[in-house]
């Protein structure tokens, strides 16, 4: 509140309209744009205090974990998936963490320590498990990408070329930490662990740029202290030994030394924080969000101190952090100076199910055990059957809007795919046919004066200006034999607009 | 998920351009390169054949030697030089291509093989290459077209493949064309009244927004779109209908022949890169029967491709590279076959950049080994860059701060084929 009102008093920049916060605001916590009964109520309540109501009533409501969870995994995943845990069981157990609140720290732990066994942390293996496919090179940069905010990928053959301070001996440190891990099947259970065998020795490494200097470490996150590798008798290493093809667990076991040292280390903190302010101002006060070092500072030092020293006090706090985010003055800049990203895969699908009114209809409906969609079959003609399910819907709308395995998705990268999936796809037009009580069969019954006010408010959250008004206005005397398709064509030029694919 | 449409990506690898030319490790193009291709488009047609074409039923006869085949050597359109027999109609092309019989590469297998030569065979940097069609899309202007700059004709489904970009990105993968059919849903798009209808309601709302922000988002949204209706206006690229009967009698009535058919008509249209696979070329079994079958199919369909880009001016811009992962062996197996031999192998070029009517390298008489002038993929990468217009020594990719060489920097062009 207090910075709300810091905000308003210091108004340098423009401040955001009613209509814009809302819309950003719903995009951000329950992950798509509200409906237009909600943007009606909002820009009519007159209540001054109306912002922070509908901040915390956004973040009190079950859509808030759905939205951080979708975030999150496309984050950390980064669309891949290596299939050891499926991608359901990994979002419940997000979900539940997010609605929880349980505290990021935590959070980020079980997801470096879980080897799977343990039923009630196994989805958390995910991140290592699927993202990194249980490649200690891979975890290894994965763990400081996304943990650390230093991209080590070229420091695994040679000191960074170009960042001075990103030496291979760090990410040797971290990478023994990790080396000892390996994906392997239980017989017993049948399921995927990610185990660690007894290490016996450091880690050997030398520069591709001079072989025969030879270098050694053990497990080490820079700046802290090396972990010595216990010496244990022959055959006691273990605390379960392997038996029967099953792995052992052994009693030095690296991973949860780390997953304990990473979250204490002060990198982690100040990239979380980081990586929440990219969520929700589209850039990060760091930026690229792995490429933290000195060369590339931040853009306000002091905002990013004061948020990472707030969130470790507050005992990471997610919903905590959120908060001061969006109730923050950068988050309510409006104009040129809004944040602006674009809509996420899943963000994409749910605005555009709630712009057309098919939104209930859709969740209302059953979800079929083994549905036979593939995004295979229906992308390349062989099926001609849209996705009727929620589920099955997302997977298509990820095909399309997603990037592909591996790649961040950070800034806006628009591709003609898009385009002529928003032009052509049968479900995408079916959406836009009268069903009852979508939006063209709304917009079919009100009068002719008030069509432009609801489409506006249902597809882009404000009222139209006189302009648009008219445009509409002419738009369907011109197309008055054809009304209900009219009004499809009409919604469906707002739903292709840069103004709906952004959020700003 | 695709390529790169126009507006505000273009502008920023632009920018992105100016500022590694300022910087220490050398720039994407150097300028005079960037003015030379602006004045005249060149254009790449690569012709991959799955599983390995063998040599020695092609470019590179060894009749009456111990593992020489059943096959004769003929005389071609250079005086001296022969082929095999089931080359008869590139064989009076040989004067227009270059012929590499040297080449000898290091991977026997395909699943390593085909990645390695697609990808020029970097060194690990612990990064993915990209396909050289992505590559090319990455580095030279994409010409006037508005058209998608990588496009691959291939036997299966259509899409867009994004894994060929590597560390690029996936907008810089390929527009896939299953046995020459658009994605699905350019095929469902339809030129139509309401279309331009929406369209225009489209603009209209995206001319409000640009006003108010977001300039360089409107920018490039609006570039997909115009570059999916250019697309859907060009439908008749994909619409075999489209081509006369003679046209379809030169090429063949065959996956192979209609593909290369379909090259041309887009490299007419303006693709910058465009690659045709044809499968099942690894005859591991009865080689001699299926190079029989085989054969006719790429080399009756190729010369009538050298004679079109030549009669149509297009042999003086677009570079044709036909080529496999890897030979075959000389020796014949107990079945009649010819195994992976990437140890001496033959590939052809023509066009842009490309010396006429040479032969370079020469094998054992047995046709085992390379006796002069052996060649990697990485010579063949740096011999296509040049070949464009680009100059690999001076021109790299940056990547997470780190200057990355287009094609391996312990070779250099093989100068026999260059013009």
């Amino acid at each position: 509140m207090i910075a709300l009102a810091l905000a308003l008093l210091c108004s340098l920049q423009e401040t955001s309209s009613d209509a814009d916060f809302l819309r950003r605001l719903t995009l951000d916590l329950a992950g798509t744009i509200p409906t237009s009964d909600k943007a009606r109520a909002f820009l009519a309540d007159p209540d001054p205090a109306k912002r922070e109501k509908l901040v915390d009533r956004l973040l009190a409501s079950p859509d808030y974990a759905r939205r951080m969870e979708q975030a999150i995994t496309v984050m950390f995943l980064e669309r891949r998936n290596g299939g050891k845990i499926p991608d359901a069981q990994w979002s419940d157990y997000l979900k539940k963490a997010f609605t929880a609140n349980e505290p990021w720290d935590k959070i980020v732990r079980s997801m470096i320590a879980t080897d799977g066994r343990a039923e009630e942390t196994r989805p958390a293996m995910k991140l290592l498990a699927d993202g990194a496919g249980g490649d200690p090179n891979r975890m290894t940069n994965d763990v400081a990408r996304l943990f650390l905010g230093r991209n080590l990928l070229c420091a695994q053959c040679h000191d960074h070329p170009s960042v001075k301070d990103y030496k291979q001996a760090e990410y040797m440190g971290l990478y023994a930490y990790l080396s000892q891990s390996k994906l392997q099947d239980d017989p017993k259970t049948k399921k995927a662990v990610l185990t660690e065998t007894a290490a016996t020795a450091k880690v050997e490494f030398a520069s591709v740029f001079s072989p025969g200097k030879k270098h050694q470490t053990g497990p080490l996150l820079r700046g802290g202290e090396e972990i010595e590798i216990p010496a244990f008798e022959k055959g006691k290493e273990y605390e379960q030994p392997p038996a029967k093809g099953s792995p052992g667990i052994p009693k030095f076991r690296p991973r949860e030394l780390l997953a304990a040292a990473l979250v204490r280390h002060p990198q982690f903190a100040r990239n979380s924080v980081n990586r929440f302010w990219f969520i929700f101002m589209g850039r990060g006060i760091i930026h690229p969000l792995d490429l933290d070092h000195k060369a590339n500072p931040p853009s306000d030092p002091a905002l990013l101190d004061s948020l990472t020293a707030g969130f470790v006090e507050s005992g990471f706090d997610v919903r905590a952090l959120v908060r001061r985010i969006v109730t923050g003055p950068q988050y309510s800049r409006g104009g040129k100076a809004s944040p602006i990203k674009p809509l996420s895969a899943e963000q994409m699908a749910w605005s555009t199910m709630t712009a057309t009114g098919n939104l209930e209809r859709i969740l209302r409906g059953p979800i079929p055990e083994g549905s036979k969609f593939t995004t295979k079959d229906y992308l390349s003609g062989k099926s001609q059957t849209p996705p009727s399910s929620l589920p099955d819907i997302l997977k298509l709308f990820v095909a399309i809007f997603g990037n592909a395995e591996g790649e961040p998705e950070v800034g806006f990268q628009p591709s003609m795919t898009h385009a002529l999936f928003l032009m052509n796809d049968r479900l995408v037009l079916g959406w836009l046919k009268p069903a009852e009580g979508n939006l063209v069969d709304r917009l079919s019954k009100v009068s002719a004066a008030a069509v432009a006010d609801e489409l506006y408010l249902g597809v882009l959250t404000r009222m139209p200006d006189a302009a648009e008004r008219k445009e509409v206005a002419s738009y369907l005397e011109r197309n008055g034999k054809k009304l209900e398709a009219a009004l499809g064509e009409l919604a469906w030029a707002l739903i292709a607009s840069t103004e709906f694919r952004m959020n700003h | 998920m695709s390529y790169a449409c126009g507006g505000h990506d273009h502008s920023l690898s632009r920018r992105q351009m100016l500022g590694l030319l300022a910087g220490a490790t050398g720039g994407l193009l150097a300028p005079n390169v960037a003015r030379a291709l602006q004045s005249k488009q060149r254009q790449v047609l690569m012709i991959w054949l799955d599983g390995g074409m063998s040599q020695l039923e092609s470019w590179d006869p060894k009749p009456g030697t111990d593992h020489g085949g059943p096959f004769r050597a003929i005389p071609t359109s250079i005086p001296g030089v022969h082929v095999s027999e089931l080359l008869p109609h590139s064989a009076k092309r040989m004067h227009k291509l270059a012929v590499v019989r040297s080449m000898q590469t290091k991977d026997n297998s395909h699943s390593i093989g085909v990645g390695r030569m697609h990808r020029g065979d970097p060194v690990n940097r612990g990064v993915d290459y990209p396909y050289l069609g992505s590559a090319l899309a990455k580095l030279m202007d994409k010409g006037e077209s508005g058209l998608p700059p990588y496009v691959w004709i291939k036997p299966g489904s259509s899409g867009f493949v994004a894994n060929h970009a590597g560390f690029l990105g996936g907008r810089y993968g390929a527009l896939a064309l299953g046995d020459g059919r658009p994605p699905t849903h350019l095929q469902q798009g339809v030129e139509t009244e309401l279309e331009q209808a929406r369209q225009e309601l489209r603009r209209a709302a995206d001319a409000r927004f640009k006003a108010g922000r977001g300039e360089a988002d409107v920018d490039a949204w609006e570039g997909c779109y115009d570059s999916a209706l250019k697309l859907m206006k060009r439908k008749e690229l994909f619409d075999e209908g489209a081509v006369s009967r003679q046209d379809r009698e030169r090429y063949g009535n065959h996956p192979l022949g209609r593909h290369l058919l379909q090259a041309r008509r887009l490299l007419e249209a303006g693709v910058l890169y465009t690659q045709v696979t044809s499968y099942h070329w690894d005859t591991h079994a009865d080689n001699f029967a299926m190079h029989q079958e085989l054969m006719p199919q790429i080399d009756k369909p190729f010369a009538a491709l050298i004679d079109d880009l030549d009669t149509r001016g297009m042999l003086d811009n677009v570079v044709v590279i036909l080529m496999s992962e890897f030979g075959r062996t000389p020796k014949i197996n107990q079945r009649w076959g010819r195994d992976h031999w990437p140890e001496a192998w033959s590939m052809a070029l023509a066009g842009a950049g490309i010396k006429k009517g040479v032969v370079v390298g020469k094998t054992s008489p047995d046709g085992a080994f390379v006796d002069e002038s052996p060649f990697d993929v990485g010579h063949l990468f740096h011999t296509v860059f040049r070949a464009v217009g680009i100059n690999p020594d001076t021109t790299t990719y940056k990547h997470n701060g780190q200057a990355l060489a287009i094609a391996r920097d312990d070779m250099g062009p093989m100068q026999e084929v260059l013009a």
